[in-house]
């Protein structure tokens, strides 16, 4: 992954950037990374697309609904389980 | 005497189940369709994994992340039963895949992006945002999807797919990326973003 020789500060940031956006980092890190956007337009337009692509996936995927059949088929299912343990408990 | 205090706890353990564990059916149908690509086998794959949480009910810590311990069954049970049957492209190896998109998106990786595309990608079909997931290798696809789309800590994906948090990342990386170009593409296509804004210098 670091087969970074001289120091790009841009190359650092948009490899953390998913970090970023999943706020899966420490306090100190997330004010280096926004310090940097901050300065840095490409940066900061390259970190507006990957957002844009998390709205868009969230946009996209959350609305689907399990077919009521399935939840009722579950329900019933769950339901015969325990009423065979309870014949067997009976047994 | 002690057999009407049983029942009595299985049955609240079994109204306890529906009450808690069935309100993530529509998330955990969600994840199922965009794993296994097509809704027959996404009911089979949902169901599944809950008779067998109901089944593991029993040892679950109240007060622990029953969403995630949900997940983690699902993502077990179309490792294990769906995957094979599917033939999809395999499983393990991609994540050493010297791939084509790399290639592909570094063009994106320079920063010459107007952030009018931003909102251009908003302007892309839920259908073709579904496509495009689905286009990526399972375990890439997954790892976005959970991290994106269900907003799981990376840490809880890593359990999901028992595999470590650094795999994790990596296939993450490489998803997205594979995904924004394959969504970039197909903007460019439908002249949703005009091809010399992001492909002029791609070459």
């Amino acid at each position: 992954m670091s087969e970074v020789n001289s120091f790009d500060p841009c190359l650092a940031v948009l490899d953390q950037v998913y970090e970023f956006l999943h706020g899966e980092m420490d306090e100190v890190r997330v004010v280096v990374i926004r310090q940097h956007l901050d300065l840095c337009p490409p940066c900061l337009r390259q970190y507006a697309l990957e957002q844009a692509v998390k709205a868009l996936l969230s946009r996209s995927c959350c609305q689907e609904q399990a077919p009521e059949t399935l939840r009722i088929s579950i329900v019933a299912q769950i339901r015969e389980i325990r009423v065979t343990y309870r014949t067997e408990d009976l047994a | 005497m002690d057999e009407p205090t049983d029942e009595r706890a299985a049955d609240d353990l079994e109204s306890r189940f529906e009450r808690d564990a069935l309100v993530f059916l529509d998330s955990l149908y969600g994840a199922a369709l965009r794993m296994t690509r097509n809704p027959a086998d996404a009911e089979d794959l949902v169901q599944e994994t809950y008779l067998k949480a109901f089944a593991a009910f029993h040892q679950f810590q109240e007060g622990t992340n029953l969403k995630a311990w949900l997940f983690r069954i699902l993502t077990n049970s179309y490792i294990n039963t769906y995957r094979r049957k599917q033939r999809e492209p395999h499983f393990t190896g991609t994540d050493d895949l010297d791939d084509w998109q790399m290639v592909q998106t570094q063009a994106y990786a320079t920063g010459q992006l107007r952030s009018a595309e931003a909102e251009a990608l908003d302007r892309l079909p839920d259908s073709e945002v579904k496509r495009a997931l689905q286009e990526l290798p399972p375990e890439f696809r997954m790892a976005v999807y959970y991290a994106d789309v269900e907003g799981f800590p990376y840490k809880d994906i890593a359990e999901m797919m028992e595999t470590p948090v650094g795999t994790v990342m990596s296939r993450l990386h490489r998803g997205r990326k594979m995904l924004r170009a394959l969504l970039e593409d197909y903007a460019v296509e439908h002249g949703i973003i005009a091809v010399g804004v992001s492909g002029g210098e791609s070459q």
